[in-house]
């Protein structure tokens, strides 16, 4: 049996005391927490441990002494052997550390008086040679603030036994309480841990923290004030809910809604997953913010919105002019009504720019949806067109050949004319093969215009709807893109951990083997895939060929339907 | 072949062809009368000379009446015939073969009502005046060879799937194809009255035209090879008058196709050979390990 023992880097040089943590259950195996230094008083030091259980519900326990000796303080060792009656444990662990040396030495006092050493060369006849202690060495603060992935909800799977490592990390994560004590404080005891040199905090942080519960009380109320605004009957009409459905600024103005309530509610964050969304949904905010204020700067300094407003107004109205007289008349006409006003609609419309580069994106794609709204309808009637053309001529082919449809049948038969003079079907005959001819040939020669038509006003619409496409992708992409938790794993990468690894440290005979875990932070992919905040992904819902096959027959396509339900 | 030696037959049970009764024989064991039910050439008919050439008249009087059309076409296209002119002829001799049409199947009872008839006739004739604008600029954009040729092809077509067993029904892909190929055509005249008179002649050649002749044919058998025999000459003068060469080939066609191909049929109708009949399984006994090689 393989006895391995979890010990913090920080109590490395530590005074001589006793040493206090957690047996593992089920594993052969102890993390050790904090150091305890004399002189105390064995009644304080059972109090103090038991308010700590009652307030992190984590069992901890006294597990053994452990003794540095300093000059003047040698005779320590027989006081070691008595504390093992005062504090009961079925195990009693001592670990050593000579100056100069740098492997430990170990001993482990079983219930039973047993004597477990860990010595290189044994006795045949003492017939232990598969106990082995092995010392871990681990850096307490990390292990603290870190997260093992792949994440485990506590509500669920509460019965599935954890992994060894998974109880380790958890157990260090839960016995915050036991790391406020320093050396600063007046108490009875002292110990020694990660934080015992004194305990971070800056005054900034405190502030911000008493702080943001008000302004997020203060939030949540405006956001209620917006929701009750959005619930007015008149906005849930037919055309007004279909017009805000298709423009992708009030799709964006929606979302962005969903992400405030999230990130300012009051409470606190229960679970790691909670907490990275909120922090990830924040940082994004910010990010898209202080992009929006960038491109705001640029596009207002020297005088640009009135430059672009001057090129807008003959560009849209040479566009127009290459089209269908009528619509160039009505387009026109429109530009040039709008025309004194597109400076200051610009003025204002690129303000909204504040809210965020993805408003900024989205009523790009609104505007550009708006000013080709001629080319979509000259693609719907140019695709109507030929759509009814490629029918007509399926079917006058058929008849062509001489065969019919049959509906019931749901397939094509010959047309079997009766020779019985009783009951001839006389429905094919003369007439309606007569004028089904005629306008056959007519579909067929005027099938190159008609397709010529299509081809130009789809790859017009198929260019605008591109367009749209790689503006909505941005958009997806800044809305979901985990950046806080990217910024963790590069800044602190011991935060989101995905396994350990060790290093063999010092392996002396005479000591137990000493191995150092590092924390092996979790891969980028993995982050993403695991951070990803769910959104409306507006993916392409056809594949290449049912594309084609769309395009050929002249059905119309919407490439980029907005799914209704979250992918997550 | 397992004709006679059977494995081991024993003589008592006679062998019946059947399979629903067990014998001691194996399934594919048949005895001396193999193959003995089968027949030869029991379809084969005896052609005589002058019935089919009588019978072949109606294909080359259709060939004719192709290059009827095509000669009227062609003085259509010069300028030498009067659109008005022809819409003339065509409708009295429409009205002419219509009441010949009457007369002949006056004994039959008639499934369509003369009312019918002329609802129909109006029908086509408003809808083929009312596009005759757009059918005469179909094949601006197209060149002239392609025209010609697709009507050459069309009218082949219709050739070749006319149903000459059948006449009295117009085969749907030899009257569409007659019809393509002529709108092809009938888009290349000067005007749109020409157009107009263009399909309504090929609606009369193409599609009333075999209903009167199979009725003839039905009602007065002598008749027939009359008007068979008129069709061909029209055709062959008026290719006559446009291009004389044009005239001699098909001359020389019909008399290759009326006179010549009935005397290959009745000649080679003694080299039928098709065996009909109930089959006997065979049993290889040859070693044909020699085709492996």
């Amino acid at each position: 049996m393989v006895l391995k023992i979890f010990f913090p880097q920080c109590c490395n040089t530590a005074d001589s005391g006793l040493l206090v943590g957690h047996w593992i259950p089920g594993h052969n195996s102890a993390v050790v927490l904090a150091v305890i230094h004399y002189p105390f008083i064995p009644g304080q030091v059972k109090k103090y441990l038991s308010e700590l259980q009652s307030q992190t519900q984590v069992d901890l326990t006294v597990l053994g002494s452990w003794s540095m000796p300093k000059e003047g303080k040698e005779g320590m060792d027989s006081f070691l052997k008595d504390l093992s009656t005062i504090f009961p444990q079925k195990c009693w662990l001592q670990l050593s550390r000579e100056i100069g040396k740098r492997g430990f030495i170990c001993q482990v006092v079983q219930n039973n008086g047993k004597l477990l050493q860990d010595r290189e060369q044994k006795n045949g006849d003492e017939g232990s040679e598969g106990d082995k202690i092995i010392l871990i060495h681990y850096d307490q603060r990390k292990v603290m603030l870190s997260q093992l992935h792949p994440v485990q909800d506590v509500g669920q799977k509460s019965d599935i036994e954890h992994s060894e490592l998974r109880l380790v990390f958890q157990t260090v994560a839960h016995s915050q309480p036991l790391f406020f004590l320093d050396k600063y404080d007046d108490g009875p005891l002292k110990l020694t841990h990660w934080q015992s040199e004194g305990r971070e905090a800056s005054i900034i942080a405190e502030l911000l923290k008493q702080a943001s519960v008000p302004v997020c009380i203060f939030l949540t109320w405006l956001l209620s004030l917006w929701h009750w605004f959005c619930s007015f009957r008149i906005l849930h009409l037919y055309p007004v809910l279909f017009i805000s459905s298709k423009l992708s600024t009030c799709v964006q103005s929606g979302y962005r809604a969903v992400h405030f309530k999230t990130v300012f509610s009051p409470k606190k964050a229960a679970t790691h997953m909670e907490f990275m969304r909120k922090a990830n949904i924040f940082v994004s905010f910010l990010l898209d913010i202080a992009l929006g204020l960038l491109l705001i700067s640029w596009l207002y300094r020297e005088n640009r919105i009135s430059k672009l407003a001057d090129t807008l107004v003959p560009v849209a109205d040479r566009v127009a002019k290459e089209f269908f007289l009528y619509h160039i008349h009505l387009w026109s006409s429109y530009i040039h009504l709008m025309s004194p006003f597109i400076e200051r609609i610009l003025w204002y419309v690129g303000l909204s720019a504040c809210l965020g580069l993805t408003f900024a994106l989205s009523v790009l794609s609104d505007i550009v949806a708006l000013l080709t709204f001629h080319i979509y309808c000259f693609y719907v009637y140019g695709a109507r067109l030929y759509c009814l053309k490629i029918y007509g001529l399926s079917s006058l082919w058929r008849l062509f050949r001489g065969k019919k449809w049959n509906v019931l049948r749901q397939r094509v038969d010959s047309c079997s004319y009766d020779l019985d003079q009783n009951t001839a079907d006389t429905t094919l005959f003369p007439l309606q093969l007569f004028i089904g001819t005629l306008l056959f040939t007519i579909l067929l020669f005027l099938l190159p215009t008609t397709a010529l038509y299509y081809l130009v006003f789809t790859l017009l619409r198929l260019v605008v709807v591109l367009f749209q496409g790689v503006i909505h992708l941005s958009v997806d992409f800044i809305n979901s893109f985990p950046l806080f938790a990217i910024g963790l794993r590069i800044c602190r990468p011991y935060r989101l951990a995905e396994g350990v690894k060790f290093k063999v440290l010092c392996q002396e005979p005479g000591t137990p083997l000493h191995l150092m875990m590092e924390i092996n932070p979790l891969k980028c992919s993995s982050v993403l895939q695991c951070y990803r905040t769910p959104t409306y992904s507006c993916y392409p819902k056809d594949s290449w060929a049912a594309l084609c096959k769309k395009l050929f027959v002249g059905e119309l396509i919407y490439p980029w339907k907005q799914k209704t339900d979250k992918t997550d | 072949m397992g004709a006679d030696s059977g494995p081991g037959a024993p003589a008592a049970v006679p062998w019946r062809k059947v399979l629903y009764e067990r014998q001691p024989f194996p399934d594919n064991y048949v005895d001396r009368r193999f193959l003995e039910e089968l027949r030869r050439n029991i379809r084969v008919r005896q052609y005589r000379y002058w019935a089919v050439v009588r019978e072949t008249g109606l294909i080359a009087q259709q060939v004719s009446c192709v290059a009827v059309f095509l000669t009227v076409w062609s003085y259509m296209e010069q300028g030498d015939l009067v659109p008005s002119a022809v819409l003339w002829v065509c409708l009295s001799c429409a009205l002419l073969g219509y009441g010949l049409y009457e007369v002949l199947g006056g004994s039959c009872v008639r499934e369509r009502t003369r009312l019918v008839d002329l609802q129909s006739a109006t029908i086509f004739l408003a809808f083929t005046f009312g596009f005759s604008p757009v059918l005469k600029t179909l094949t601006e954009s197209v060149s002239t060879d392609t025209v010609h040729a697709m009507s050459a092809v069309m009218l082949l077509a219709h050739l070749v799937s006319f149903p000459y067993a059948q006449p009295s029904l117009p085969g749907s892909l030899s009257l569409n194809a007659a019809l393509f190929g002529s709108v092809c055509l009938a888009s290349r005249l000067p005007g749109a009255l020409h157009t107009f008179t263009m399909l309504s002649c090929a609606l009369l050649v193409f599609a009333l035209w075999p209903c009167l002749l199979h009725r003839m044919r039905e009602k007065a058998e002598w008749s027939f090879p009359w008007a068979a025999v008129l069709v061909c000459l029209a055709g062959v003068r008026g290719l006559e008058s446009l291009w004389p060469k044009g005239a001699l080939l098909l001359s020389l066609a019909l008399l290759t196709l009326t006179l010549l191909c009935p005397l290959l049929l009745v000649h080679l109708q003694r080299h039928k050979d098709n065996i009909h009949g109930p089959w006997d399984e065979a049993e290889i006994r040859e070693d044909l390990s020699r085709f492996l090689n």
